[in-house]
């Protein structure tokens, strides 16, 4: 069943609330280097699908694979470790923590020093502990954000946090990164930078799930697009097709229309 | 190394260097304490300085649970009170028993009993953890009462020996106060390096909020058990070390108002702040007996102002409630923005001294 280059598969995934059914029966898979937008209307689902994906929430029915192996029931920092990692709607950047350190406990999953050798600070934690340091750096610079790596996180200008919170995911080595619309608040430059910085690391083979308000972002991006509304997918395909789907004008872009 | 990384300040060995500085000071104290004779100031320093030294291996513990990690306990006399009883019994019912050994004991039953409780209570959040060790500390203190056969109920285990290690005999407050100290200092090294490492910052990432630190691959729940069971272990060992300083024990000493102690100590020296906490120990160890020493300072005062244990809980909840409005971070902080400030004024007046000479050549 597996297909060779299928990263993640999302089969018949349904998640209920009481009562209300957020997703129903949802089913899409991400292949290996693309960049895959999910979009709709608020309240469609699309952040439940992110908690349901990394483990915060548990689907009440359906399946979600990654590499070939079910996650269902996981816990997050194990998800993180397999290699699928996200970010937040709405920033959580850890408070009191210089931008280096956030992307350092970015590095979590990839490094292995406990309270013990740690508190006795044994060469092998030193030895970690350096290479965290300068892993994050490079990590920070390629974000762009090197020049601000000693600030408090929390203090930088809004779009650098945005890059920030990107940085810390990427130092976890994932192999697909959820992005939860990464530009929000940000303004044109801004979002233009983003565009620029996730097409290169979708040339360096990071696979990429994106859901995104900013339609010129996701048509200029993503590879195909998965429309939801009210828990449902009512339309997929490549973003010139999903445009012009009349479902999805009414749905979605028939505000704009 | 990366030039960029190279410049970022080194809050590490800074740290290494306060430590240094403080252990060589409070090594000192004891003989400078011998210029001051105690009928001058009515107040024993080394002896209140042992029982500082006791009551900061459990407020470094704690910080690191309360103060790092986010975790409340409002129960922690309890595990002071397990390392306390664990090596009175046993070096009291035990001929000959080792007591270094009895303080290892403490320690160890302490954190293995922290780990029992912590698995299930550490699932709690807020206000709803701060109930349970709430509940924890008064289980503990009933059963320190009500377990006789094994306690001794109300009046406790008296006659426990004095700590004795490598043929050494610690049976005065000047001996007990190098041992105690050490440990302290030894406690805090570890705290400094635990911190300032990959545990420390998932630690500080999960304070700061628990969903982002898992998906950031942080495992929590294990984490907050970890932090949970090294807290217990420090207290247990400071309460074992009680024991051997006050030569008895009784249930008394491991009621609520010392679980809100060790917490306000926190709160006061700085939560997250691990220079905090030591300060906030020595301002609350050193109230009382000052306060018992005002009346012979200032004569006139009411005597009731001596019974500092009637009003104990009034006036650490009073400290809680101005420090968290006033100076929450507490005072390490306080004192670190004045020295900053300081800092910055002298290096504006070198600047312009530098300045002034620059334009007189």
């Amino acid at each position: 069943m597996m297909v060779a280059d299928t990263l993640l598969q999302i089969r018949e995934v349904t998640k209920r609330f009481g009562g209300l059914a957020a997703l129903k029966d949802v089913s899409f898979d991400v292949t290996v280097g693309e960049i895959k937008a999910m979009i709709g209307p608020n309240g469609a689902g699309k952040t439940t699908m992110f908690d349901v994906l990394t483990g915060i929430l548990h689907p009440t029915a359906g399946d979600v694979m990654l590499k070939g192996e079910s996650i269902v029931g996981l816990r997050p920092d194990q998800i993180t470790a397999m290699g699928m990692i996200r970010t937040f709607q709405t920033i959580q950047l850890f408070e009191g923590m210089t931008a280096l350190e956030n992307v350092m406990v970015g590095c979590h999953c990839r490094t292995a020093c406990g309270f013990a050798s740690s508190g006795l600070r044994q060469p092998a934690a030193r030895r970690e502990e350096k290479d965290i340091r300068e892993k994050s750096m490079d990590v920070l610079k390629d974000v762009g954000l090197a020049t601000r790596a000693g600030e408090i996180g929390t203090n930088l200008p809004y779009g650098q946090q945005r890059m920030l919170e990107l940085a810390r995911a990427l130092a976890s080595e994932p192999d697909i990164i959820l992005l939860d619309e990464p530009a929000a608040g940000l303004n044109q430059y801004e979002t233009g930078e983003l565009a620029g910085l996730l097409v290169r690391f979708r040339e360096r083979g990071l696979t990429i799930l994106i859901v995104e308000h900013d339609m010129g972002l996701v048509m200029q991006i993503s590879d195909e697009i998965v429309v939801l509304d009210y828990g449902e997918i009512i339309a997929r395909g490549a973003p010139q097709d999903v445009q012009n789907d009349p479902r999805v004008i009414e749905a979605y872009l028939g505000i704009e229309a | 190394m990366d030039k960029q990384l190279a410049r970022l300040p080194d809050a590490e060995s800074r740290n290494y260097r306060t430590l240094a500085i403080s252990t060589a000071f409070i090594l000192l104290i004891p003989v400078w304490a011998r210029f001051i004779p105690g009928d001058v100031l009515h107040i024993d320093i080394v002896n209140v300085m042992v029982l500082a030294g006791i009551y900061a291996c459990v407020v470094v513990g704690l910080n690191l649970l309360v103060g790092y990690a986010g975790q409340i306990s409002l129960g922690h006399a309890a595990f002071f009170g397990i390392g306390a009883y664990t090596t009175a019994i046993l070096c009291t019912r035990i001929h000959g028993f080792p007591t270094w050994l009895g303080v290892l004991a403490g320690t160890a039953l302490s954190g293995a009993i922290g780990w029992l409780v912590g698995k299930p209570v550490l699932r709690l959040k807020g206000h709803y953890l701060a109930m349970a060790t709430l509940g924890l500390g008064e289980i503990a203190f009933i059963l320190f009462q009500q377990l006789k056969w094994l306690t001794g109920g109300t009046v406790g285990i008296l006659n426990i020996p004095p700590l004795s290690m490598f043929g050494l005999k610690f049976d005065t407050d000047l001996k007990l106060y190098f041992v105690v100290w050490i440990i302290v200092m030894a406690l805090m090294l570890l705290s400094i390096n635990l911190i300032r490492s990959r545990v420390g910052r998932g630690l500080r990432a999960l304070h700061s909020s628990e969903v982002a630190a898992d998906a950031m691959g942080v495992n929590t729940s294990t984490y907050k058990v970890q932090v949970f069971v090294l807290s217990a272990a420090f207290a247990g060992l400071g309460g074992a070390l009680f024991a051997h300083f006050q030569k008895y024990v009784n249930p008394e000493s491991f009621v609520l108002a010392i679980s809100i102690m060790f917490i306000t100590m926190v709160v006061v020296g700085g939560m997250g702040n691990i220079w905090g906490g030591l300060i906030g120990v020595l301002l609350l160890t050193f109230l009382p007996p000052v306060i018992q020493a005002l009346p012979q300072w200032l004569p006139g005062l009411p005597s009731g102002l001596q019974n500092f244990s009637n009003y104990e809980l009034v006036l650490y909840g009073l400290l809680l409630i101005l420090f968290m409005m006033f100076l929450p971070k507490g005072v390490a902080d306080g004192l670190g923005r004045a020295a900053d400030f300081t800092e910055v004024r002298a290096r504006r007046l070198g600047d312009r001294r530098k300045a002034k000479r620059l334009e007189g050549r």
